[in-house]
């Protein structure tokens, strides 16, 4: 491994002129040995890490992809391809990919249009530093503490409801958490709240980087303010916008827990997603097999969206 | 912070040397830490260990363990998880592992059967017929309890599902318990007409949603029901047919609370006078007493009445189990502890603690309502049904569940209920006895 590390070739070199390259000296026995231990040393250093990730994260993954082959009977025969037909058969895992979509979709626009809203409102401004402060603290909660304070508001005899009650707006209260899709889009809202926090520091981050020269050169050319923001401001976003969206890409696909603590992806399991359905499957409906498909399935949706959108971005931005 | 670039040159070999024999010595404590047995689990003398999943029954276990331990010398030492579904998880990989807990509580009927099946339990064949020879057990609950004629538990305790209602309530509206489904309508109707909504029904958690299925089947049809649970019945018959409408009709008249209201809140809005009357078995009672209600006084409790005078009398019973792992930490301590269990004195104090009936028939309930229950199933001669959750293969009921969750939220229709379960029992069934075979 880390001969192939150090053999290939730095990027740059692919992309411009590679500087003058020094003939390798022939080394004498005594540099020979020497660099022989230092790649023994090197491998040393790295074994934990790989050993790490080989025990907890490869050999696992291995395994749950062998398991899903076989069926859920007790004596677990191979069944091919059985489990993951059930995507196709079981209504409750049709619903759970539409369910990860709608996830996938709110959690990448909402953080990241209400993100970048946020961050250019309190970029600057006296008040700006609460606001900010404001928005960014749920960001510090964790995923199930949140989801019992909207548990709080959003069961039928909750907060929200109770106000719209007091103020005359019988006709909207509902049962936030029972009907699909709405159990759904509250989630999602509920989600971006917490998840909007980290988006509003990166683009703040991104937005005090961009030098005030261009704006002001904006200016002097008559620019308005949506023209500067949208052809000066925006392009130089992009490098955090690519991390933003690529979080939120894999947050909503492996969203879990607020989910998990408001609904346990019921009623009915109206509002599971692939991930709850993984848990489910597997340690509810006792059925490790179909979990381990939809784990499978799961994993490489997650990675196959992941490197087809970097991929992508990193390539515009190389190129 | 040193004066020269030759001294901190020569400190910082040093300095990772120790870095490194620091990381290499917390790693070693580490390991060795993640390779000793769990404290919480080791053996400890004079006690044993029990996995328990209602943290609010930790009081009475150390007090029944008092008990045991004048008989025994081993008193309880209860290790609470309150969250259900990760309690099941957790026992079931425990077992195959060498830090599972002396005694396990675990639901009775095809739940125990399939942990059972997967192995690792002690058989306790002969203490159960040491108890049921001095009458401290009732045969009855040997289906509960057994698999291929081999006992593998012990009944921890045995529940009734019943109809919580607050008696300030009923008395202030001029309502008396109700004796027939005629006489239970018109309760609910006065408490609707009275802003408080007469039944409590929760899908919250999963489980709750059989509840008011596995009542309104046996109510209607206890023979039914008992074909329906062994898998000889279909879901699309007509006396579930029947119950599901009745059920559909209450939610439709607003009977009902919404699905999503927590069974916890259950005795706080009794006494609040919010919600008329809580389905829920007798080891609510305790829970009662935790809301500041007297029994008797501030609440009663009285069995669902029968759809239809001549249905036979029947109560569905919830009997939880101690099974003890083979390979418990105090294998010997666990096995006495089980065997001197069901003695009257420590179910005296048992009992009285969760306020509900013993497993011990010759042990009286303490708490007024509960033994008048109890005199009630005697007199009349119910037969004792097994709760839904223990009476068909865990699948089934966990699937099941989760569509009668999606029936009560108004996702799916009666019929169309009905016929998702009867597919998945046909499936389940089907797999049970394969595997089983």
């Amino acid at each position: 491994m880390s001969t192939s590390t150090t053999d290939r070739r730095p990027p740059t070199a692919a992309g411009g002129p590679a500087g003058p390259r020094r003939p390798a000296p022939r080394l004498p026995l005594g540099h020979a040995w020497q660099t022989t231990r230092e790649r023994l040393a090197a491998g040393g250093f790295m074994a934990p890490a790989v050993l790490l990730v080989t025990l907890f994260l490869l050999a696992p993954f291995v395994w749950t992809v062998y398991r899903s082959f076989f069926s859920d009977t007790r004596t677990a025969p191979f069944s091919w391809f059985d489990n993951y037909a059930l995507f196709a058969s079981d209504p409750a895992l049709a619903r759970s990919i539409q369910n990860t979509l709608m996830w996938v979709v709110g959690t990448v626009a909402l953080p990241f249009v209400l993100g970048l809203a946020i961050a250019v409102m309190t970029n600057a401004g006296r008040l700006s530093r609460l606001a900010r402060l404001c928005v960014v603290l749920p960001y510090a909660l964790s995923g199930s503490a949140v989801a019992v304070v909207w548990n709080f508001m959003l069961t039928t005899d909750g907060a929200v409801n109770q106000v719209l009650t007091t103020v005359g707006l019988d006709s909207v209260a509902q049962g936030w958490l029972l009907t699909w899709p709405g159990n759904t889009v509250v989630m999602i809202l509920a989600n971006a709240w917490q998840a909007t926090g980290v988006a509003v520091i990166l683009f703040l981050v991104g937005l005090q980087s961009i030098p005030p020269e261009t704006l002001e050169a904006g200016s002097l050319d008559g620019a308005n303010g949506w023209q500067q923001f949208r052809h000066i401001v925006l392009p130089q976003l992009r490098p955090v916008s690519i991390i933003v969206i690529g979080m939120s890409l894999v947050n909503g696909l492996k969203s879990f827990d607020l989910i998990w603590v408001l609904t346990q992806g019921g009623p009915g399991r109206a509002t599971e997603t692939l991930a709850v359905s993984m848990y489910n499957e597997t340690f509810l409906e006792l059925r490790p097999g179909a979990g381990a498909a939809i784990a499978v399935v799961l994993t490489v949706i997650v990675l196959a969206a992941s490197w087809v959108y970097l991929r992508r971005q990193l390539d515009v931005k190389g190129g | 912070m040193s004066a020269s670039g030759r001294t901190s040159s020569a400190a910082v070999p040093l300095a990772r040397r120790r870095f490194l024999a620091g990381v290499a010595a917390g790693a070693a404590v580490l390991t060795a830490g993640g390779c000793a047995r769990g404290a919480s689990t080791s053996a400890q003398p004079g006690t044993t260990s029990i996995s328990n999943d209602n943290a609010t029954w930790d009081d009475g276990y150390r007090s029944a363990g008092r008990e045991l331990k004048k008989i025994t010398g081993y008193e309880l030492r209860p290790l609470s998880n309150p969250s259900v579904t990760s309690y099941q998880q957790v026992v079931q990989m425990t077992l195959q592992t060498s830090k599972s807990t002396d005694l396990v509580k675990w639901a009775s009927g095809y739940q125990l059967k399939r942990l059972a099946r997967a192995g690792g339990l002690t058989d306790l064949t002969r203490v159960f017929k040491g108890y049921a020879a001095k009458g401290w057990v009732r045969g009855s609950s040997w289906d509960a309890v057994s698999y291929r004629d081999k006992a593998y538990g012990i009944p921890l305790y045995e529940s009734y599902y019943v109809l919580f209602y607050s008696k300030p309530v009923f008395r202030r509206l001029g309502l008396s318990v109700p004796d027939s489904w005629d006489a239970l309508l018109h309760c609910a109707e006065v408490l609707k007409r009275n802003g408080i909504t007469p039944f409590l029904a929760s899908q919250v958690g999963g489980w709750p949603a059989i509840e008011w299925f596995q009542e309104l089947v046996s109510k209607s049809d206890p023979g039914f029901y008992q074909r329906l649970v062994d898998g000889e019945a279909s879901y699309t018959d007509a006396p579930a047919r029947r119950a599901m409408d009745i059920w559909h009709d209450f939610m439709r008249k607003g009977w009902m609370t919404s699905p999503d209201f927590d069974q916890a809140r259950g005795p706080g809005a009794l006494k609040e006078g919010t919600v008329g009357m809580f389905l829920h078995g007798t080891w609510q009672a305790s829970g009662m007493s935790a809301a500041g209600m007297k029994p008797g006084t501030d609440y009663g409790a009285f069995i669902l009445p029968t759809v239809r005078p001549a249905t036979a009398k029947s109560v569905i019973a919830e009997s939880g189990v101690f099974v003890v792992p083979g390979r418990a930490s105090s294998h010997e301590a666990a096995m006495a502890n089980v065997g001197a269990w069901l003695d009257p004195s420590v179910q005296r104090v048992w009992s009285d603690f969760l306020e509900d009936s013993s497993a011990n028939p010759k042990v009286q309930a303490g708490n007024p309502v509960v033994a008048g229950l109890q005199r009630d199933v005697a007199r009349n001669r119910r037969q004792a049904l097994v709760r839904y959750w223990e009476a068909s293969p865990p699948s089934l009921v966990q699937g099941n569940s989760n569509d009668l969750g999606g029936f009560m939220a108004g996702q799916t229709s009666p019929a169309a209920t009905l016929k998702r379960m009867q597919e998945r029992a046909q499936d389940e069934w089907a797999a049970w006895k394969r595997d089983e075979a």
